[in-house]
């Protein structure tokens, strides 16, 4: 009786579910029809597929509506501007990256997560297009699992970073924007990776990505050495991207600082880097006018008395 | 990017019971790049008027030259001190003046008008870069961040505020208003006028 | 392409400039001077647009010393600075501006206090404890908020500003060789070896 009514009513569950299938034109029913694999739908047949504008040339269309740079007022705005930064030493990779969001001159948010926690050993850094980076990074994620599940043993950085790279070279010209650090400790200790959309991997000591890089690079250079104690290379992090969040327009909010140690990564912490200005992580702001406060370049002559104290 | 947007900064004007208040933030940059924190963007023109003028900053320079330049000249020829009303007069003609090649500069006038009967009452008004004059009897904003001011002010202004109660608003207003807009900040300095006295101070504002 | 970094310290102000003159992808020359002493305690590092940068410093310079000269006083540092930000924003608005960046440093000797001001092509004055000009601020202002002292001295200072230069030569692509460094405090302007 049941079964015989919810044939023939039009609203309900079922409906929905015989509508869906009707949509779909797939009479089995999948998972990917809810969209219950939080939109890893497409892969679950294990090759990504994109559906694609109905244009001759997809990608030109793509950059006509979102490229910013080339035309300001074009439709689609993706959210620009970010400072991220990852560095290796003797204790392990520091990786700090700001939290700001802007769309033009607006700042969408101040709260953004730029840092991907891709499993328990391996991070990834956001500039770029969010959505890009967030997506395939988790995707990295989920073939990094697999790779365990099939080897038995954790996959190395350089491997992983490898995969990512391979992948967005496949999309290379389709307008993707990633600008991204895979940092991680594996059987050959501490170890960060730079890798781009452009396909470029690159395996090195010190990275700084985003707008804000030059500032960040400004600092981390002259306090960076491979002999950092833990707290030196976290302050020196930290100073980094408040660096780059005090002089660049498009990076500042707060700072998320990570440490990644034989055992895994850590979060440190989620600093404001207005508070880092005026009183700074302990009590002493990294402000300029703050630090020197009261200080003066005059130079006016000893004092009278002075001189003849001396005589 | 507009020449308007090439230096940030932002300027707003509140009118409270008996008083006036101006606020400007104090960045000064190149685009993205913040150069220095210190550029004032609000000067006195007498002791009861204050002109903001956000824009470019070397006209917000040049043009501080022109009036302070225009109003001396007033008052040794008027041998007495310009009105608020007056000199929103000049500023429109000043700027009217480069219609075919303007000042990137919007400017806002903040205050204390001179009645017949001998007391005084608050005067705000704004023009475009060409000298359209606006009065307004609430208040008035321009700069990088005056779409984010219109939305704070028009939530937070409230008629008959005391002079007290019209510095937290405007302070709060500027704050809040320029922690959204990545072109203004790196401090705010607010100047609140009623009919005897001055006061001017610099706030602590988010500093990236 | 040019570079150039300017920091005060305890009664003096450093300039620095690089010193490579460069036509297309050519370094025409590898020590030209573009630092130029205007009057005794004022010294002004000029860069931008080849031709505009010697034609705009030779007309400050000449008016400079013709004020000297007419009033046996030289223009002090933040009257010197208004007029010749003044020279650049009538020039912007002119036919053919002149597109000049500049890095005004001056040591007042009546208040004992060194000054250096900003100044970009269109005109724009900012009085700062350090700056710099071209892409090698993009890299030594972070790095200067981090280090400068306004109390250092001028070893310290020139520390600093070795830092700067560090810096640009690991980062910047198209890094310049060499740098002039010139000084002034209350004895007046001299050349540094740097």
């Amino acid at each position: 009786m049941n079964s015989f009514v919810s044939r023939f009513a039009s609203t309900g569950h079922d409906v929905e579910l015989r509508k869906a299938r009707e949509a779909f034109g797939d009479e089995d029913e999948s998972l990917e029809m809810w969209g219950s694999q939080a939109g890893f739908g497409p892969l679950s047949k294990g090759v990504p597929s994109f559906s694609v504008p109905a244009v001759p040339d997809p990608s030109a269309f793509l950059r006509l509506h979102t490229d910013d740079h080339a035309d300001p007022s074009c439709r689609i705005k993706i959210k620009h501007g970010t400072t991220t930064l990852a560095f290796r030493f003797r204790g392990g990779v520091i990786v700090a990256v700001d939290s700001r969001a802007t769309a033009g001159s607006y700042i969408a948010s101040g709260t953004v997560k730029k840092v991907i926690e891709i499993n328990p050993y391996l991070l990834g850094t956001m500039a770029g297009g969010a959505a890009d980076c967030q997506y395939w990074e988790t995707y990295l994620g989920i073939q990094c699992r697999l790779h365990e599940l099939r080897n038995r043993e954790r996959i190395s950085v350089s491997a992983a970073s490898k995969y990512l790279s391979n992948l967005v070279y496949s999309y290379k010209g389709m307008g993707l924007s990633m600008g991204t650090m895979i940092c991680g400790w594996d059987k050959t200790g501490p170890a960060v990776f730079y890798v781009d959309s452009d396909g470029t991997r690159l395996k090195g000591d010190v990275f700084s990505v985003g707008s804000g890089s030059t500032f960040a690079y400004g600092v981390l250079d002259q306090g960076y050495h491979w002999d950092l104690t833990d707290e030196e290379a976290q302050e020196l992090g930290r100073r980094s991207i408040y660096a780059a969040g005090h002089r660049d327009a498009y990076s500042g909010n707060t700072i998320n600082l990570y440490h990644v140690k034989e055992d895994g990564w850590k979060f440190i912490g989620n600093y404001d880097v207005s508070e880092m200005h005026y009183e700074g992580p302990a009590g002493v702001g990294y402000g300029y006018e703050i630090r020197t406060a009261g200080k003066s370049s005059a130079n006016p002559p000893p004092e009278p008395e002075s001189q003849t104290a001396q005589t | 990017m507009s020449i308007m947007e090439y230096n940030g900064g932002s300027v707003i004007a509140m009118v409270g019971k008996n008083c006036v208040a101006i606020a400007s933030d104090l960045r000064l940059g190149v685009q993205s790049l913040g150069i220095a924190s210190n550029f004032q963007k609000i000067f006195p023109v007498t002791d009861r008027i204050f002109v903001g003028l956000p824009g470019l900053a070397t006209d917000v320079t040049t043009l501080h030259e022109q009036f302070r330049y225009r109003v001396n000249m007033y008052t040794i020829k008027e041998e007495r001190e310009i009105e608020p009303e007056t000199f929103a007069a000049l500023v429109s003609s000043t700027l009217y003046e480069r219609r075919f090649g303007p000042y990137f500069i919007e400017p806002v006038i903040a205050g204390m008008q001179r009645t017949p009967s001998g007391s005084y009452k608050p005067f705000i008004a704004a023009t475009d870069l060409i000298g359209c004059l606006n009065f307004a009897k609430d208040f008035v904003v321009a700069g990088t961040a005056s779409d984010k001011l219109f939305g704070v002010a028009e939530g937070l202004w409230e008629e008959d505020l005391g002079p007290e109660d019209l510095f937290e608003t405007i302070s709060q207003t500027m704050l809040n208003a320029v922690d959204r807009d990545t072109n203004s900040g790196w401090g705010v300095v607010v100047h609140l006028l009623t009919k005897d006295k001055v006061i001017t101070r610099t706030l602590k504002g988010r500093m990236d | 392409m040019d570079i150039s970094f300017a920091l005060t310290g305890k009664g003096y102000v450093i300039v620095a400039a690089d010193t490579t003159a460069a036509h297309s992808i050519i370094k025409v020359k590898l020590d030209e001077d573009k630092i130029k002493t205007l009057s005794p305690h004022l010294l002004m590092a000029y860069t931008g647009e080849p031709g505009d940068t010697v034609q705009f410093a030779e007309y400050i310079e000449r008016n400079i010393r013709l004020y000297q000269i007419r009033n046996i006083y030289a223009l002090r540092p933040p009257s010197a600075a208004s007029w010749i930000r003044r020279s650049l924003a009538d020039s912007l608005r002119s036919r053919k501006p002149y597109s000049v960046n500049l890095l005004l440093g001056g040591y007042d000797t009546s208040t004992h206090t060194p000054h250096l001001y900003w100044i970009d092509y269109l005109g724009t004055l900012a009085s700062v404890p350090f700056a710099a000009h071209g892409y090698g601020s993009y890299f030594a202002l972070s790095l200067l908020d981090r280090y400068h002292d306004p109390e250092a001295s001028l070893e310290e200072g020139l520390a600093t500003l070795r830092r700067c230069i560090d810096e640009v030569s690991k980062r910047l692509i198209v890094s310049p060789g060499k740098y002039k460094v010139k000084v002034v405090d209350k004895d007046g302007v001299r050349e540094l070896d740097f």
